[in-house]
């Protein structure tokens, strides 16, 4: 496959940027929802997207691992391509299989945590590595217990999802996604349908994973989160980025004027 | 006057056992033309939700057809009309019935088959990609047995159906149930002591697969621990219809 022509492309920058998308255009319909978005995540980087609903927050994570297609622009996830192959200039959606090796390196944590609902915790983590990566069993079972252990639900490991609450099934969830090892983690509002006395827990696993060094992305509407763990902060707005930065910029003197609409009514 | 003597003889004495040997043809017709329908019905289930118009169109009219026309026109169809275009291809009595089964449950089960597999969380689907997953795989894996779930009823009510529905059989000759009862019924005017002999079995068979279903349900329950209270409960009804042990009951 010429993958590797891109890859070789980026060699250099490959050490330090693990997302790079160029001018990234999305529509639904006539409905622009991503406007040509250059957003960048260097390795070992926690990147929190905010802003309000609309904005296009959920559509950039779900565009990374080709969730969704793209319109036009160009995304690199550790100077691979996604999604696509270039021929002749022009762009053509990557096979199946392709999609398929870039998605399982890559970590997605859903707002609806879409637990395998017929697998219990541990069958929930060891599904993806023994039937998509080929793992011996014995290993990955071992080291399912080892990530339950790691998000406190060591054990949960026989509980089916519905007899989980929604916390608990979401760091499954999170367990879940580790154990592939993906170079990146993307967190979509992943405590956006907790209740609110079960939102702590899940963000704690996603702090620790920060204090590790896991690259990864948040949307979330989680002004604490993003205050205190992340790197770099964006502010997504109208299908753009209006404004980014270190958090204490963009919670401190942000100079845009929709930043701190949005920051006033949030915090 | 009605000779109770012939219900019990057919049922209990007949040393050559032809009740159940019709039985037995019954059954084995019915599970041999269910499972070539589930088979053929996730086929077409496959085809009515796939993207390309060449797939989608022929399933369509497939089902047309064989929900659109009577079983027994379809059997008389393959019985009659087949050696009519093809002469040699003279296809016995109990194949005709198998293949006319086969095809027109593959209609039905491909509508039930369609509506689980749109009854599951497209969440699932999205979860199953999103590690990597390709389709096949999510689909064998993740999405079918949480469908096998919810057409299981449904696939329950449609054996028990096709159980019964075999007796159409009789009109080109196939010695099941219920053509036996009439041929010797005729023969001595004991036709409806030999139905109800037949209506007997008839009864024992879907009993059985009711059994059979839930014990089934149960396997594809996600959570086994309702396994054992459903067996507490299928218990404690057999004790209050019964009578028996109510005493001891919890």
């Amino acid at each position: 496959m010429n993958t590797d022509v891109t890859t070789n492309d980026f060699e250099g920058s490959q050490n330090v940027e693990m997302v790079r998308t160029e001018q990234l255009v999305k529509r639904f319909g006539d409905n622009i929802v991503l406007n040509g978005i250059d957003f960048h995540v260097k390795r070992g980087q926690a990147v929190v997207v905010i802003g309000p609903s609309g904005s296009g927050k959920t559509t950039l994570l779900r565009c990374l691992n080709h969730l969704e297609k793209i319109d036009d622009g160009r995304i690199y996830i550790d100077g691979q391509l996604v999604g696509y192959r270039e021929e002749k200039g022009r762009l053509v959606e990557d096979s199946e299989a392709n999609i398929a090796r870039l998605r399982s390196q890559i970590g997605f944590v859903f707002q609806r945590f879409n637990l395998f609902a017929h697998k219990t915790a541990l069958e929930n983590i060891i599904e993806a590595p023994i039937h998509v990566l080929r793992q011996p069993k014995d290993q990955v079972v071992e080291r399912a217990r080892v990530l339950l252990d790691k998000v406190g639900l060591a054990d949960k490991e026989d509980a089916y999802p519905h007899r989980l609450s929604g916390g608990q099934q979401q760091r499954v969830a999170i367990a879940r996604a580790l154990a592939m090892n993906p170079k990146l983690m993307l967190f979509d509002e992943a405590t956006s349908a907790l209740d609110p006395e079960l939102v702590g827990e899940v963000l704690k696993v996603m702090r620790q994973l920060a204090e590790e060094g896991m690259t990864m992305v948040a949307v979330t509407h989680e002004m604490g989160f993003a205050r205190d763990v992340a790197d770099h902060v964006v502010f997504m707005d109208k299908a753009q980025i209006v404004e980014q930065g270190p958090p204490e910029q963009i919670f401190g003197e942000c100079e845009n004027e929709r930043t701190r609409n949005f920051l006033s009514r949030v915090l | 006057m009605f000779r109770w003597d012939q219900v019990w003889y057919y049922l209990f004495q007949d040393p050559n056992l032809y009740f159940l040997q019709a039985a037995w043809i019954t059954l084995w017709i019915s599970v041999v033309a269910q499972a070539i329908g589930i088979v053929l019905g996730f086929i077409l289930a496959l085809m009515r939700t796939s993207k390309y118009v060449f797939l989608v169109w022929p399933a369509r009219a497939y089902l047309w057809f064989f929900r659109g026309s009577p079983l027994l026109v379809q059997v008389l169809l393959l019985w009659a009309g087949l050696p009519k275009i093809f002469p040699n291809a003279l296809l016995p009595a109990w194949a005709c019935i198998l293949v006319a089964f086969s095809l027109n449950e593959g209609a039905y089960m491909s509508e039930i088959i369609r509506a689980a597999l749109g009854s599951v969380d497209p969440g699932q689907m999205e979860a199953a990609k999103a590690l990597g997953m390709r389709n096949n795989l999510a689909m064998r894996r993740i999405v079918i047995p949480q469908a096998m779930r919810v057409i299981i009823p449904p696939l329950g009510n449609e054996f028990n159906n096709m159980l019964k529905t075999t007796s159409i059989a009789t009109v080109i000759g196939v010695e099941e149930l219920t053509g036996t009862a009439r041929d010797f019924g005729s023969q001595n005017f004991t036709i409806f002591e030999l139905l109800i002999v037949a209506t007997i079995y008839y009864l024992v068979l879907t009993t059985i697969w009711e059994f059979v279903q839930r014990w089934i349900e149960n396997r594809f329950d996600p959570d086994r621990a309702n396994v054992a209270i459903a067996a507490a409960q299928e218990k404690s009804t057999m004790k209050r219809l019964t009578g028996l042990g109510a005493q001891t009951a919890r």
